[in-house]
């Protein structure tokens, strides 16, 4: 039962996986419950069946990776944790409470920041007031007379913040730059800096390096280290480039055509037979 | 029983108009993501040149059906087609909502101009006469007018049902809802099928109108737009169907007409309920469709699993201005306010000084649209209605409390906020077009149920609303209300920039900007709505009061629904999202007015027909058509500006004033960041 992954192996050829995902699964595992524990979360769209069954579970502070094919349903999954969707079956948990009917903004300040596979960032605003919005949303309410009696003018010690945060990603150089007039690289970088703003516990990242350049890719990479070891947030990340998640995460969990397949330490899902059908017998 | 269907019957032709309707809302609805408000007044030009025909000596009735409804109507849908809608696929719903205000109001302001402006009474019929009876049905006397009605719109949507199926044009069609790029790529002109879908929804508008004359009474070219009953239940049918189904969409339409008859008669009359309950049950029903209808639920997010192919929606220039411009800016201005209020308190005469008054009347207005449309992103039709509200209020208490006037501007405000908070905690779960549909219906609520008690707006007497006096001050002279009207002015705008800098502004960035991001760092969409509303809501009391104060007497016609959406189209075109789109637009819509006083009546539609000829444009120009120009020279200037500082360079070898920079990083969209510092972003969003 504490094993959420262990229901959803179907096949016997990746048996050697599940075992050594066991192991990553309890050495990582606080007592008690996981941050996310994800289970048995299933939804369809018409006649496709995004998640079939999908267990996972994400540890306070570790960094886990979910790979598969194209269509695998990793973004969907995403979205039913971020709360945008609403799975037809199974649970998703966060920090010990049941996420059922809980909306997504509401998800968010709890503790769960994202970025998004297609960025969905503020044209009109800088990346520092991005992150003032977000740090500001954090607390919720009363900005209406703040504005009227400051005249519109943020706090300080706000500003220099947010202004710590934006240079932290590394964007220090476009910080005042309305997002519109910047590129993808640079809009991926605002996304996380936005994600966290809200201090949050989890962090999902949805292919933070599609469409960006090899040393772009390498400053997100590098970044998402960071962002886990130093301020212990727990990561989950959705990446096709295996050399960018070998090098960003702990575990790997891998989803094909709604279901898990494969979860464990990175070498050992690369090897597996299971998950090197999943990728080239679609590919090939 | 039998009784029962003595009440159905008389509704069955009702329904018929209705379905007609429901039926062309949903066609260009699939097939072109446009909601076409503009159905009725391309029903109520077909209508009215078959009618002209029709008078006309010897000329057979089938010969005035081809030309308004077989001619007229196709090419009025094709050029929809062609000019405005095909220009524009990629536009926000909300765009092409405000494209088919254009035309709404602006069709009927042009006939009047084209024909003559005299009402016409006996009105034409199509096929038989309207008042002769033909047959009894359970009791029930069936004119000519009815059987005619039914059995053309039968027939006439049996034809289409048939076309859509065995031609395979609904399979097009269904594929372009699903995907247009989608459906490009196997090979389908996604065009095609729009313009297809143009021409017979303008056909069935011109046969629902043509249909509908016997029923009309009188035909006044200058109050075209009462056509309240038909979009109200059109819309509800339309709105029952989801949106999608042709077929659903003809049964909900006779099905409402048949409701409505039967509980116009069932319910006990003379009462409470037969003066308030039963004219707003159609409200009420539309607005209950599109809150608890779940097909509707997905409508307005972005469904094509393809979208990411498309470029994004047009987003508005990133404006810098060269910093040598911005003190010859602020001083011009200071100085032209300075000039307008020396001169409008001096030598102007009295005519002028009127309109003056109240454009800046209206100016407070523009600013509440400023703030929910601009800002907040949402497309509200109901704004003059909360005018109306900080009016009525102001005149009720005045007369009935005495209460001084600018106190009742405050309450009425304060009523107008809560109102507005109301709506928006209806439509809590909703935005985009069904926020904007359910504000439509509030309006059309207001305009025909709510202002009519003499307690409220009046109803045709209207109300009276005094001028104000502040102590020993009297604000009764025009000119003296003007002064007090800008002090009103000046503040409101220092709120709306208060709000547009600071968090809330922000937020409010964020959520047009993105649901999704805006959600994934917190932001309640459903909260932020509800205080954009009430803000605007108090805003629009404000200036609805002083508009007010300044008519004297208002009547509920001054805050009708027709003029909620004026005000939206002069907003779109001089800038709904800064305080100068707002102050320009109420300033223009008075002085325009004013102007055209000095011109035959016929032409006074001139003004509403260029406001909606700036709304056309508000798909490609969403920052307003004139923000745009704006932002055009200023570039320019900055251009200039440039050239002279290479000439001097080159001259002066390379010792230029380098205390400016050369105009700055994203003067246009998508330009490198690396900003020099003396560029500043004047407009933005
Ligand atoms: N809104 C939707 N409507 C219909 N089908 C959808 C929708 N969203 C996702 N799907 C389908 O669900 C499946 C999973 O999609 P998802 O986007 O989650 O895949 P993914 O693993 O993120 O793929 P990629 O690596 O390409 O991003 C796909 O078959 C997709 O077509
Ligand atoms: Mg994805």
């Amino acid at each position: 039962m504490g094993d959420p992954a262990a229901g959803e192996r179907a096949g016997s050829g990746e048996q050697s996986a599940a075992g050594e995902r066991a192991t990553a699964g309890g050495g990582t595992a606080v007592a008690g419950e996981p941050l996310l524990a994800v289970a048995d979360v299933s939804i369809a769209f018409g006649g496709v069946q995004a998640l079939a069954g999908v267990s996972l579970a994400v540890a306070a502070g570790e960094a886990v990776g979910l790979v598969g094919p194209n269509g695998a349903g990793k973004t969907t999954l995403f979205e039913c944790i971020g709360g945008r969707l609403r799975p037809d079956g199974g649970s998703v948990r966060f920090a010990g409470a049941d996420l059922a009917g809980v909306p997504a903004h509401r998800r968010s300040r709890l503790g769960i920041a994202r970025t998004f596979q297609r960025v969905e960032v503020f044209p009109e605003l800088t990346p520092v007031e991005h992150v003032l919005v977000a740090a500001r949303a954090r607390q919720g309410g009363g900005m209406l007379w703040r504005d009227l009696v400051r005249r519109g003018t943020p706090r300080p010690d706000e500003v220099e913040q947010a202004r710590a945060l934006v240079g932290m990603v590394g964007l220090a150089d476009a910080a005042d730059v309305p997002v519109a007039a910047l590129g993808l690289g640079h809009t991926r970088l605002v996304e996380l800096a936005r994600a966290l703003a809200s201090s949050p516990r989890l962090l999902l990242a949805d292919e933070p390096s599609s469409g960006l350049d090899t040393t772009e890719t390498a400053v997100i990479a590098a970044l998402l280290r960071r962002i886990q070891r130093e301020r212990g947030v727990a990561v989950l990340l959705v990446e096709h480039d295996l050399a960018l998640v070998r090098r960003a995460v702990d575990r790997v969990v891998v989803l094909d055509s709604g279901h898990v397949i494969a979860d464990g330490p990175f070498a050992l899902v690369v090897a597996d037979p299971a998950v090197r059908r999943a990728y080239l017998g679609r590919s090939a | 029983m039998n009784s029962l269907l003595n009440y159905a019957i008389p509704g069955v032709p009702y329904g018929c108009e209705f379905a007609l309707m429901a039926v062309g809302l949903v066609l260009t609805y699939r097939a072109t993501g446009v909601f076409n408000l503009a159905f009725g007044a391309q029903a109520f030009l077909s209508a009215f040149v078959y009618d002209l025909l029709q008078r006309a000596d010897g000329m057979p009735q089938w010969v005035a059906l081809v030309v308004s409804v077989g001619l007229l109507a196709p090419a009025l849908g094709l050029a929809l087609d062609r000019f405005l809608y095909r220009r524009i696929p990629q536009a926000s719903t909300t765009g092409k909502v405000v494209v088919s205000i254009g035309v709404l109001i602006a069709i009927p302001e042009l006939v009047p101009m084209v024909f003559s402006a005299t009402t016409r009474t006996r009105l034409g019929h199509l096929w038989l006469p309207a008042g002769q009876v033909y047959l009894h049905l359970a009791q029930t006397p069936i004119t000519g007018a009815v059987i005619s009605t039914v059995v053309i719109s039968v027939g006439v949507v049996a034809v289409l049902a048939a076309m859509l199926r065995w031609s395979g044009l609904g399979l097009r069609m269904r594929a372009v809802v699903e995907s247009r790029r989608m459906a490009q790529l196997e090979g389908i002109a996604a065009t095609r099928v729009a313009a297809t879908a143009w021409v017979l929804s303008s056909v069935l508008a011109g046969l629902a109108g043509v249909l509908l004359l016997p029923q009309m009474g009188s035909l006044d070219p200058t109050q075209p737009l009462e056509f309240t009953a038909l979009l109200v239940a059109g819309m509800t049918a339309a709105a029952a169907a989801g949106l999608t189904s042709l077929p659903g969409a003809f049964v909900a339409g006779i099905a409402i007409g048949v409701l409505e008859t039967v509980v116009q008669q069932e319910l006990p009359s003379g009462s409470v309920v037969a003066q308030g309950i039963i004219p707003a049950l159609p409200f009420v029903l539309l607005v209950a469709v599109l809150l608890l209808n779940p097909r509707l639920r997905t409508l307005g997010r972005d469904s094509d699993p393809l979208a990411s192919v498309d470029p994004p929606p047009p987003q508005p220039a990133v404006t810098t201005r060269d910093a040598r411009l911005a003190l010859p800016m602020r001083w011009g201005f200071r100085l032209l306010v300075v000039a307008f209020l020396v001169s409008s308190l001096t030598w102007v005469s009295d005519t002028w000084v009127f309109p003056f008054g109240q454009g800046l009347a209206f100016s407070v207005i523009f600013l509440s649209i400023t703030l929910v449309t601009g800002m907040g992103g949402q497309l509200s039709l109901c704004q003059a209605t909360f005018a109306g509200i900080g009016a009525f209020t102001t005149g009720q208490l005045a007369a009935h409390l005495g209460l001084p006037v600018l106190l009742g501007a405050l309450a009425g405000a304060a009523l107008a906020a809560v109102v507005g908070a109301g709506v928006a905690l209806v439509v809590a779960r909703v935005s985009g077009l069904l926020l904007t549909l359910v504000t439509l219906a509030f309006a059309l609520f207001a305009d025909s149920v709510l202002f009519q008690f003499s307690w409220s707006g009046g109803g045709l007497a209207g109300v009276s609303v005094p001028r104000p006096q502040l102590g020993p001050v009297s604000f009764a002279g025009d000119r003296a209300f003007l002064l007090l009207a800008f002090v009103v002015l000046v503040a409101s705008a220092g709120l709306v920039v208060a709000v547009q800098r600071g968090a809330t502004g922000r937020m409010l960035a964020a959520l047009r900007g993105s649901p999704a991001g805006a959600a994934a760092v917190g932001i309640d969409p459903a909260r932020a709505r509800v205080t954009i509303f009430a803000l605007s809501g108090a805003m629009a009391g404000v200036g609805g009061a002083l508009y007010g104060s300044i008519q004297g007497p208002v009547s509920p016609a001054d805050f009708s629904y027709v003029v909620s959406l004026a005000f939206v189209l002069v907003v779109v075109t001089t800038g709904s999202r800064t305080v100068e789109g707002a102050v320009q637009g109420g300033m223009a819509y008075a002085v325009i007015a004013q102007a055209l006083t000095y011109v035959p009546t016929r032409f006074a539609g001139i003004e509403l027909i260029l406001f909606a000829a700036g709304a056309l444009t508000y798909a490609a120009h969403p920052e307003g058509i004139v923000e745009y120009q704006r932002s055009v020279w200023l570039e320019r200037v900055n251009g200039l500006l440039r050239a002279h500082d290479r000439y001097r360079q080159e001259r002066g070898g390379g010792v230029g004033p380098s205390r400016h920079g050369d105009g700055g990083y994203g003067s246009r969209r998508g330009a490198a960041p690396g900003a020099p510092a003396a560029a500043e972003v004047v407009g933005r969003g």
